[in-house]
């Protein structure tokens, strides 16, 4: 293999690993703050991009607005689910929590999955993307559509960790995900909090669904690989860590590229893609339920 | 005479904290022995060890000249180390008379209405039979400790470790548990009492053992040990940390 | 016997008289899905309901059940009997295989463990197209060369009841009270005496090895089987028919196995709509109602009675 080629395969892993982290941050701050693992994750990432292909190709909009418009949109859609669903969890009106939390996110991926093909159908569609053509660096050539998306991916994942770091709803947000009692006790509102972490991971999830979708299709079905992934960082990350979930996806994405290209015989590497990163995840949970960055959580 | 349960050496680490710091300790058949200590003195810590809970990071305990340190819980209960919980672990969606089948039926030879009639029998010592057949999540905070107490009276155990077996409990049910213990005891059981009710180890024990920061430092009768100074400044030192 | 377990019990002698009063043979083929259905519902509610495990893998073994079953008939020539325990024993040694290594793993740590079981085992089925045709799916005999649809129908009741009182007889021995103080607290119960390593891991595979019985019968009677039967949408679907049911009893998640297969039918004019229907009666049912219809219906007789 050439050194461009080595070049080009670790690029389009930098790229997919932009997405598993936006995707797997998503996850990562919802666990932080509300101890639940979203389980509809995928179906709010396939919202994101219906509500890019609402905004570009049925409304007109400059592709840029269709990003703009499935934060803002999935933000909303995250906070209702929050407030109709989650809260009850956590002020005691349901008996068994944790089954609960874990039936409820999973009967609403469903839902959505079914919604969306209720309403658009299972035909692929494909809005515009942000920047066309390609991008040459010597001989490193990158398809426009990947980058230009990748590039707004880390512009928010950087925006999200500066709005963590610098602001008081960020400082609220980590406060509450490091010790929900104790933040309580400071005077920080919990529900507020909560609503807030699940409308932004949402708000990301559909960030990511509306990057991708134009450089893939847009279809009812496209959530179930990604969360997938985004399940696999989170965990090999440590659930509910921040930098745990930004390391994961890098060694995510270059895992898959290299060990696609790796493996002789193509038709059957590339069939057994998606099953790698599970083994990966089967192990950790098994040998390291704390992943690579978590602390080891003792159970009552 | 071999002592019914040796501990000897014993240590238990936590990351960087020495929880146990190498104790010896025997019982034995028949003691009632009171375990007292401050806060993280590693009274629970060692029950956990006995109880098969936690493996222990250095040293050995014996049952009956048996090597049992590393065994699982439930082998431990079958070998007669029956214990009680300082949070209550009932099993709240069953009825009060199913707890008390678990681990009875667990052994086996026991046919169901045989130890269906045990369990009445003990439910109607400690005056529970009227809630045989009320879910677990209806009792009161004392009456789970009642049952919890039943259930391990159901094991016949040789050894009882009971983990503040009076937490959150009223004066009158407590005082029905001393008159049970004694019973118990006096039928042969050796048991081993963890509590902060200090009126209740003086007033029932034989034997007080003090733990302070994984050490032992005091082993005694209760006068003994009331008027140890070492203890007094085990306890008011915590205090004054607090 | 409680009102509602006579309503139960009338529902099934009601099904096994439909035949002879002149159900059309359409109505009886959707039975017939939904009694695997049921099989598959009430199987995981034995794990979810009773010992507490949570597991997105059902389908998934149920699909083992099936590849299993029909592959050692097509490639070792096994007769339709031997070659359904095979696919019995798979899946339950493949459920005995998760249990045990997942033994430590609670909660949504579990539900992802058995979600990247499952699907590695869809992509194996997917990706193995040598063996398996991939997802173009496998051709596969009749159970009963010859037979019709009233045949197929009382075999699947037949196998669905006899399912449902195996697990039945299993709950209401010691076992199953095993199981349930493992649910409620699984420290309480080993200091019990209870094994409760064991009880955990035997769960796991006495809930795959129905599954696999399941999908064994599921593959001999549609005679086309492809790896979409073992995706997270089936998964999906069981969860919802266990929870509309009441997944905490495997007989009520069996009746919400047929009654969601037929509803499904029944609203065939609404598309992909009812779908999207049932999620929501999922998710209302999940917030205010967790013990599914039957459960409801059971406090509700009982308030009655007092």
């Amino acid at each position: 293999m050439t050194l461009v080629a080595i070049a080009e395969q670790a690029m389009n892993g930098l790229i997919i690993s932009t997405f598993y982290a936006l995707i797997a941050l998503g996850i990562a701050l919802i666990f932080g703050v509300l101890r639940i693992v979203n389980f509809a994750h995928g179906e709010f990432y396939m919202l994101g991009g219906y509500a890019c292909y609402l905004a570009v190709t049925l409304l007109g909009l400059p592709p840029i607005f269709g990003v703009i418009f499935a934060v803002v949109i999935l933000m909303m859609v995250g906070m209702v689910v929050e407030q109709a669903l989650i809260k009850p969890i956590h002020t005691g009106k349901v008996d068994r929590p944790d089954e609960y939390a874990i039936m409820i996110t999973f009967a609403l991926a469903i839902l959505l999955l079914n919604l969306a093909n209720s309403i658009f159908g299972p035909w692929p569609q494909r809005p515009a993307p942000v920047a066309r053509g390609i991008f040459e660096f010597g001989e490193l050539i990158i398809p426009g559509d990947r980058l230009s998306a990748a590039g707004i991916g880390i512009v928010l994942i950087v925006g999200l960790l500066v709005v963590l770091r610098y602001t008081w709803m960020g400082k609220a947000v980590r406060a509450v995900s490091q010790d929900r009692a104790a933040a309580e006790t400071f005077g920080i509102n919990i529900t507020q909090a909560s609503m807030l972490a699940f409308g932004a991971g949402a708000a990301l999830a559909g960030a990511a669904g509306a990057l991708i979708g134009p450089v893939f299709n847009v279809v009812p079905a496209m959530g179930a690989v990604p969360a997938m992934k985004a399940y696999i960082v989170v965990v090999l990350g440590g659930l509910g860590s921040i930098r745990g979930a930004i390391v994961g996806a890098l060694i995510l994405g270059q895992v898959e590229v290299f060990a696609t290209i790796l493996i002789p015989d193509s038709s059957r590497a590339l069939a057994y893609k998606d099953a790698y990163g599970l083994v990966v995840l089967i192990l950790v949970l098994l040998v390291r339920p704390q992943g690579l960055f978590g602390v080891a959580e003792r159970r009552a | 005479m071999q002592a019914q349960l040796d501990i000897s050496n014993l240590s238990k680490n936590f990351g960087g904290l020495q929880a146990l710091k190498g104790i010896d300790l025997s019982f034995q058949k028949g003691e009632l022995v009171g375990l007292i200590g401050p806060n993280g003195s590693g009274k629970t810590t060692l029950l956990n060890i006995i109880g098969g809970y936690y493996d222990a990071s250095g040293g050995a305990v014996t049952l009956e000249g048996r090597k049992i340190d590393g065994l699982s819980p439930s082998t431990l209960a079958r070998l007669g180390i029956g214990r009680s919980f300082q949070m209550t672990k009932v099993f709240k969606r069953l009825t009060v008379l199913e707890n008390m089948l678990v681990g009875a039926l667990a052994d086996w030879g026991l046919t169901r209405k045989a130890a269906e009639d045990k369990a009445r029998g003990v439910l109607d010592k400690l005056k529970l039979t009227r809630l045989a057949d009320s879910p677990a999540s209806s009792l009161s905070g004392g009456q789970a400790k009642l049952l919890e107490f039943g259930r391990v009276m159901m094991l016949d155990p040789k050894i009882v470790l009971l983990d503040e077996p009076f937490g959150g409990v009223h004066p009158e049910l407590k005082r029905f548990m001393y008159e049970k213990i004694t019973e118990w005891n006096d039928a042969g059981a050796t048991i081993i009492l963890i509590s902060h009710d200090m009126g209740s180890i003086f007033g029932l024990c034989r034997r007080v053992v003090t733990l302070s920061y994984g050490d032992i430092i005091a082993d005694g009768d209760p006068e003994t040990v009331r008027n140890d100074p070492a203890v007094l400044e085990a306890y008011l030192g915590d205090h004054h940390a607090a | 016997m409680t009102l509602l377990q006579k309503i139960l019990l009338a529902l099934v002698v009601l099904a096994a008289v439909l035949p002879m009063v002149g159900v059309p043979q359409y109505w009886l083929y959707t039975l017939t899905i939904g009694l695997y259905y049921a099989m598959l519902a009430s199987s995981w509610s034995l794990l979810v309901g009773y010992i507490g495990r949570i597991s997105f893998a059902q389908a998934a073994m149920s699909g083992l059940g099936a590849y299993v079953a029909v592959l050692t008939g097509q490639l070792l020539g096994w007769p339709v009997v031997p070659s359904l325990i095979a696919g019995v024993v798979a899946a339950g040694l493949f459920g005995l295989m998760i249990g045990w290594l997942t033994l430590r793993l609670h909660g949504a740590y579990l539900g992802l463990t058995t979600i990247a079981f499952a699907e590695i085992l869809r992509i194996t089925v997917t990706a193995e197209h040598q063996v398996t045709q991939g997802s173009r799916g496998l051709q596969v005999r009749p159970l009963i060369e010859g037979a019709g649809p009233v045949t197929y129908y009382y075999i699947f009741l037949a196998a669905a009841v006899v399912s449902v009182l195996l697990m039945l007889a299993l709950l209401h021995s010691r076992i199953g009270l095993f199981f349930q103080a493992i649910r409620e607290d699984e420290d309480g119960t080993a200091s019990l005496g209870v094994n409760v390593t064991l009880w955990k891991s035997l769960a796991f595979a006495a809930s795959t090895a129905f599954a696999g019985f399941a999908g064994g019968l599921y593959a001999h009677f549609v005679q086309l089987i492809t790896p979409s039967m073992m995706s997270m949408q089936e998964m999906g679907y069981i969860l919802a028919m266990a929870v509309i049911g009441g997944f905490s009893n495997v007989v009520y998640a069996a009746f919400g196995g047929v009654i969601l297969q037929v509803l499904l039918e029944a609203l065939r004019e609404m598309g992909e709509w009812r779908l999207a229907v049932f999620g929501v009666i999922a998710i209302l049912m999940l917030r205010f109602a967790p013990n599914g219809i039957f459960g409801w219906l059971e406090t509700r007789l009982k308030r009655k009675d007092k």
